[in-house]
């Protein structure tokens, strides 16, 4: 299944912008961000599989789409996209 | 026993903050350091810390809660981040040594807004005819030896107006009165975990209305690659890993406190106040330092004439009776009483003191007052 990533600034920015989410029912687990996605070093991103366009509008409403935006394929490449999943 | 000291640290603790300590102990890894699930929990821990200071404090964003070993960090952390060697530092009559000597250390001209003990009115008047002057105030919103209630909101306001970065030293009043981020406006306001917040020893926080400048630099767990602090909070000031046992006990006690209310947590220490000055000001020997109500919070301070006060708390412990005496680390405030020679004793209630404590305390000053030096 098609996987998206979103960077967050900071573990606490993960924190809360999964809080935000998870409000409106859509699921995101915190995970540590790939390094090679990470000019800057380690980080935290949020894993989402559904509901990806919607999750990604909650967080620029609520101040908190902090980092870029990857699909990960089945075959585990990530490829940067747009807030509507589009490459 | 009986155990007056909470002004130094509360003691007694809800329950529930052991409880979570020791959850925390054994289950909890390093935040923000992995993503294992022992990771995940200490990460949920932390935030949880963040969140619940965030709602007793109305601070909008639980990332402008920064933890912190306690109020003296935090303090040195907002004093570093606004003062440097020279800068016209304003500050209240009744600060503690965790502000005097960050100031000191750094180099900063001290101002110092004198006024009489447990006028509010004159500690208003004092800053408002100096605050031309400053670059930055700093004021305790409670004094540790007197309970001198500080006209924060009021000094705010003015700061505001005067365009005038403020600190507010919480130490004395995080838990007990209303602190409020929002109302404020502050630029940092710092406070111990262990003391109103009811939590264990070695936790602070800071409420940062500003980004601040790192006090420790070292592990964020966040831009490795990079040799400064992350410019964004709470990372930029959070080196190192965290107190996580502390925090979630902290959590624990900010939660006993949103339950109980600080209206009602003020409301029981006015109680133990008024019944502990009605009953100290019928003893031959005592003098009470009092204030006129709503100028004092749960903080008496006293002397006893005739014995050194040091001397006269070794007694009381000897006893079982627990109050602190001496300087309390805040000789500016002793100086602005009249009391730098002599010290006092201070008696200080937390929200599980009870009136037998009161009763049983007088009991055994009664007898030393008896027995003399």
């Amino acid at each position: 299944m098609l996987r998206y990533l979103i960077l967050c600034r900071s573990l606490t920015y993960a924190q809360k912008a999964a809080a935000v989410l998870e409000r409106r029912g859509i699921d995101a687990p915190i995970i540590k961000a790939p390094l090679r996605l990470r000019e800057r070093g380690c980080g935290y991103a949020l894993s989402v599989s559904r509901r990806f366009s919607e999750a990604v509008a909650l967080l620029k409403e609520n101040h908190l789409l902090t980092g870029r935006l990857y699909s990960r394929s089945e075959d585990g490449e990530y490829r940067e996209v747009n807030e509507y999943g589009l490459p | 026993m009986v155990y007056l000291d909470a002004a130094a640290t509360s003691l007694v603790k809800p329950l529930s903050v052991g409880r979570e300590m020791l959850r925390a102990m054994q289950s909890c890894a390093s935040p923000g350091r992995g993503g294992h699930e022992p990771a995940m929990r200490a990460a949920a821990a932390v935030y949880r810390c963040r969140e619940t200071a965030a709602r007793l404090f109305h601070v909008p964003e639980p990332e402008r809660v920064v933890m912190t070993m306690n109020a003296t960090h935090a303090l040195n952390l907002a004093i570093r981040s606004l003062a440097a060697r020279g800068t016209r530092v304003l500050i209240s009559g009744y600060e503690h040594n965790s502000v005097t000597r960050p100031l000191q250390l750094l180099g900063a001209e001290v101002l110092t807004a004198s006024s009489p003990l447990f006028d509010r009115d004159a500690a208003l008047e004092a800053f408002r005819e100096r605050i031309a002057d400053a670059e930055l105030v700093v004021c305790t919103h409670v004094s540790n030896v007197f309970g001198f209630i500080l006209p924060v909101y009021e000094l705010a306001a003015l700061c505001r107006e005067r365009g005038v970065p403020l600190i507010v030293d919480a130490s004395q009043s995080a838990g007990v009165l209303d602190v409020d981020f929002e109302r404020l406006g502050a630029a940092f306001i710092a406070m111990p975990g262990h003391k109103g917040l009811l939590g264990p020893q070695g936790t602070g926080l800071l409420l940062c209305g500003r980004e601040g400048e790192p006090l420790l630099a070292g592990g964020s767990g966040s831009d490795s690659r990079e040799q400064s602090m992350p410019p964004y909070l709470p990372d930029r000031l959070e080196a190192g890993t965290h107190n996580v046992p502390g925090a979630a006990g902290l959590t624990a006690g900010m939660r006993y406190v949103l339950d109980r209310g600080t209206e009602a947590i003020a409301a029981h220490e006015q109680e133990l106040l008024a019944e502990l000055v009605a009953r100290l000001s019928v003893l031959d020997g005592v003098e009470l330092f009092a204030g006129a109500p709503g100028t004092q919070s749960g903080v008496l301070s006293f002397r006893l004439r005739g014995f050194d006060c040091e001397e006269a708390a070794q007694r009381l412990a000897e006893r079982g009776v627990c109050v602190r005496s001496g300087l309390h680390c805040a000789p500016c405030a002793h100086r602005s009483a009249g009391t730098l020679e002599t010290g006092t004793l201070r008696a200080s209630f937390s929200p599980f003191t009870e009136p037998g404590e009161l009763e049983a305390f007088c009991g055994v000053l009664e007898e030393i007052l008896r027995e003399g030096r």
